[in-house]
């Protein structure tokens, strides 16, 4: 029965594909589009990587998309003050983990609910954003080449470009795996999401990891946000907003193939992969925009509901 | 007494039989048969799995039994589901107070049941109080005020709050069973009493009474007849009187028992462990004592005396205030982390809620409080080295490291725990009521950890409401009055009423 609920998800997974590959035989199972797709999915990669380091503790941050939006500005700005390009990113990327030390402080030292806690902020920062830009987006001359031309370039191999974006996010994927499958620092966050209060009986410090979690995750939405203000050589205060519910739309899905309903890094990929599949393939095929919001919540409400009626069943 | 004289007949026997049932092909019961008499307690005792909660659940219908016959006087009763229990008079009161803590006493006792009416719409609010009042005279607990929030009352009280709830089912209907499935798990040794004074007037009343339980004295002090199940099967049924506690026990295990609790060996280690001077914290008060290596201390008193918060003083859970308080020559841990660390290792009481993560493997369970000596790095084959070091250490039964630990039984997921404590080689080990809902065989598996452990030079803190277990465990007993420590007493000597003596003792004198 178990292995039923796991291996749904993932076959769901295979007849999407099948099914593009079958509709755009031309078009879908190239190199171009699938190295296209990878790049176009290594802001939601890294930002659900990241997330899966809340949500294996049992919380969520639902501020990462303003953060993402605030860290692109915060660059922007210092480009366009005349500082180099290192300065700017290390901002942006403090930034990140300032903000996520602030949400970590309210959920696990106030002990404010994750919820309440992260809307909270989610308006911060996102007001923060439209402060410091004026509301107006940066772009044009104030964009040096050498942060823009990032996301343009690539490690040729085999004749194919693998674009900078994509290897980053592979990066950052592998990092959060490793972090959370492969340290004790990961064995203790998921004995947190397991009991809470066994693990701080059995000399787990609760508070602290907390906070950090959440720092890592402020981190990884504010690289999210550099990737993406590279991408389109320019930031504005709302480009960030999409990313947030996609992502724990992603560890969501990927949290119905794990044994226990626990999220892991390998299976938010999945989950990852699945929504930019959805998106890549049906823009190919002209189906319109607000179907696709359509079909991608239906289809999160779909495996979730089979894993939750499945488990029950046991 | 009203019931009985209105009901149209009084009920004389009610049998069970042919009893089976069968999960996927496994039998949990097979062919039992159980005949319950009016006016006698019957005990039910076997060990986890020998089927009992089945049995229990077949009666109240929640189960439906794959055969069964029951019989009142001659006469067969339907029995499908819960309806149709509850329709023959029978009653449950569960281990677990099944309460809703944020609404009164009364809203309580009268839940699952049409509340009165004023022209059929607003709550009669009086009307319900006084039926809830009711009840509880019934009991003869009137000491409770039903506006109260039953999250506020003590365990005690909520089980006589249970146990009017399931008097207020009975209410114009006659109650012939009523069956009690380990009530005193969750109560202190006075609570227990005031429990067996309600069982008694039930007796009294005419009702036939089955009483599931995992404590031997308590079961031949107040049972009237005795049936052992083991392996979903039928053993014996004998009366009380009888019968023995060693042939019980036999029954149960299918092997001989002499006794209880392991030997103790006697004298301890020289030095000291722990050093207690007029220790106080926010809510305890005049510990003084000294424990040596390998002694075991037990820690009794009334209901929440500071038992629990005793042990957690000494995980850095509670600040000393004033006095001395050293473990190993130095301060107490100022966190669960440094106690740990320092080789105090802590068995909560409450083992789903504060020990486990239920749906973690049992490997993480038992690794939780050493991976600081692992260092930054998680390495897979050294942890499961050790999770089954300590599990085959334990007896644990399990289909290996990597089965989460909620699908073990009630007494295996204890183990998980001692395991998950044995592995630092401790210094010091707490016990807050280490056996509470275990079957007979593993208490006596853990009883033996708790004594070798000991033997080895490891200091021992347990609290227990089990006073034979108290005694049959302890060298020396400190007793607790509302969290000041009341008398320190040596275990020669001692029973369990003289022990019982001192508590009322020390709340006469507090």
């Amino acid at each position: 029965m178990s292995t039923l609920r796991q291996s749904g998800t993932l076959l769901g997974f295979v007849l999407i594909v099948a099914f593009f590959a079958v509709q755009l035989p031309d078009t879908f199972l190239t190199a171009r589009n699938l190295i296209n797709i990878s790049q176009q999915l290594s802001m939601l990669a890294v930002v659900a990587a990241t997330m899966t380091i809340v949500m294996v503790m049992g919380d969520f941050d639902l501020s990462v998309g303003s953060m993402a939006s605030l860290a692109g500005i915060v660059a922007a700005i210092m480009f366009a003050g005349g500082y180099p390009v290192w300065a700017g990113l290390g901002a942006a990327l403090l930034i990140g983990i300032a903000g996520g030390l602030f949400n970590g402080v309210l959920v696990s030292v106030l002990g404010i609910l994750p919820f309440v806690a992260t809307l909270g902020t989610l308006t911060v920062y996102s007001g923060a954003a439209f402060l410091i830009s004026d509301g107006k987006t940066i772009f044009g001359r104030d964009i040096p080449e050498g942060f823009s031309g990032f996301a343009r370039a690539g490690v040729e191999m085999g004749g194919i470009a693998i674009p900078y974006l994509t290897i980053t996010a592979i990066l950052v994927i592998a990092a959060c795996w490793f972090l959370l499958e492969h340290t004790t620092f990961g064995r203790r966050l998921y004995a947190i999401g397991g009991n809470k209060e066994a693990a701080h009986l059995a000399g787990i410090k609760v508070v602290r990891l907390r906070v950090l979690a959440f720092a890592l995750t402020g981190l990884g939405a504010a690289g999210a946000g550099l990737m993406y203000a590279a991408r389109v050589a320019s930031a504005n205060p709302t480009q960030g907003s999409g990313l947030m519910l996609d992502a724990i739309a992603a560890v969501f899905l990927g949290m119905t193939m794990s044994r226990q309903g626990e999220p892991r890094v390998i299976y938010t990929l999945v989950g990852v992969l699945i929504l930019g599949i959805l998106d890549n393939g049906l823009t190919q095929l002209r189906v319109d925009s607000y179907v696709r919001e359509i079909l991608v919540g239906l289809i999160v409400i779909a495996a979730v509901a089979v894993a939750s009626l499945s488990k029950r069943g046991r | 007494m009203h019931r009985a004289e209105t009901a149209d007949h009084v009920m004389q026997t009610l049998t069970f039989s042919n009893l089976s049932k069968a999960y996927g092909g496994v039998p949990a019961l097979a062919d039992v048969s159980l005949t319950l008499t009016a006016g006698r307690v019957h005990a039910l005792m076997g060990e986890n799995g020998a089927g009992k909660s089945t049995l229990i659940r077949t009666i109240a219908g929640v189960v439906r039994a794959d055969s069964v016959t029951v019989t009142r006087d001659g006469t067969d009763l339907p029995l499908h589901d819960a309806r149709d229990a509850h329709d023959a008079g029978f009653r449950f009161i569960h281990q677990e107070l099944n309460i809703v803590p944020q609404v009164t006493v009364a809203e309580n006792i009268l839940l699952g049941h049409d509340l009165p009416r004023r022209l059929g719409l607003a709550v009669n609010w009086p009307e319900v109080r006084r039926r809830a009042r009711g009840a509880l005279a019934a009991l003869g607990a009137t000491h409770i005020d039903v506006a109260a929030l039953a999250g506020d009352l003590p365990a005690g009280d909520k089980m006589m709050m249970k146990i009017a709830s399931a008097l207020v089912a009975a209410d114009g209907a006659r109650a012939d069973l009523y069956v009690f499935d380990e009530p005193t798990a969750a109560l202190t040794g006075a609570e227990s009493e005031m429990l067996f004074t309600v069982i008694d007037r039930l007796r009294a009343q005419g009702a036939a009474i089955l009483y599931v339980s995992h404590r031997m004295d308590e079961v031949l002090r107040i049972c009237d007849d005795i049936t052992v199940l083991r392996d979903g099967r039928h053993v014996s049924t004998h009366a009380i009187a009888e019968t023995s506690k060693d042939e019980i026990i036999q029954a149960m295990t299918g092997r001989d028992l002499a006794d209880s609790y392991p030997h103790r060996r006697e004298g301890h280690g020289s030095g000291t462990v722990v050093s207690l001077r007029n220790a106080c914290t926010a809510n305890l008060s005049g510990l003084t004592f000294d424990l040596s290596p390998g002694e075991i201390l037990g820690v009794s008193g009334l209901t929440e005396a500071g038992q629990t918060r005793l042990l957690r003083m000494f995980m850095g859970l509670a600040a000393i205030t004033s006095g001395d308080a050293t473990f190993d020559d130095a301060p107490l841990p100022r966190d669960p982390a440094a106690a740990w660390a320092r080789g105090i290792a802590y068995i909560p009481r409450e083992r789903r809620e504060s020990a486990l993560c239920l749906e973690m493997p049992i490997r993480s369970n038992i690794l939780l409080p050493h991976l600081h000596a692992h260092g930054v790095f998680a390495r897979i084959g050294r942890e499961r080295r050790d999770a089954r070091a300590m599990a085959d250490k334990v007896h644990l039964k399990s289909n290996g490291p990597e089965q989460p630990v909620g699908q073990l039984s009630g007494g295996n997921q204890q183990k998980v725990v001692f395991a998950r404590a044995l592995l630092g080689d401790p210094a010091l080990l707490l016990l807050d009521e280490p056996t509470r809902g275990v079957d007979i065989g593993a208490k006596f598996e853990i009883y033996s950890l708790v004594r070798e452990l000991s033997a080895r030079g490891c200091a021992v803190i347990l609290t227990s409401s089990d006073l034979p277990e108290v005694l049959g465990m302890c060298d020396r007993i400190l007793v607790l009055h509302d969290g000041h420590q009341a008398h320190l007493l040596d275990r020669a000597g001692l029973t369990s009423a003289k022990l019982l003596s001192y508590f009322y003792a020390a709340r006469e004198a507090g």
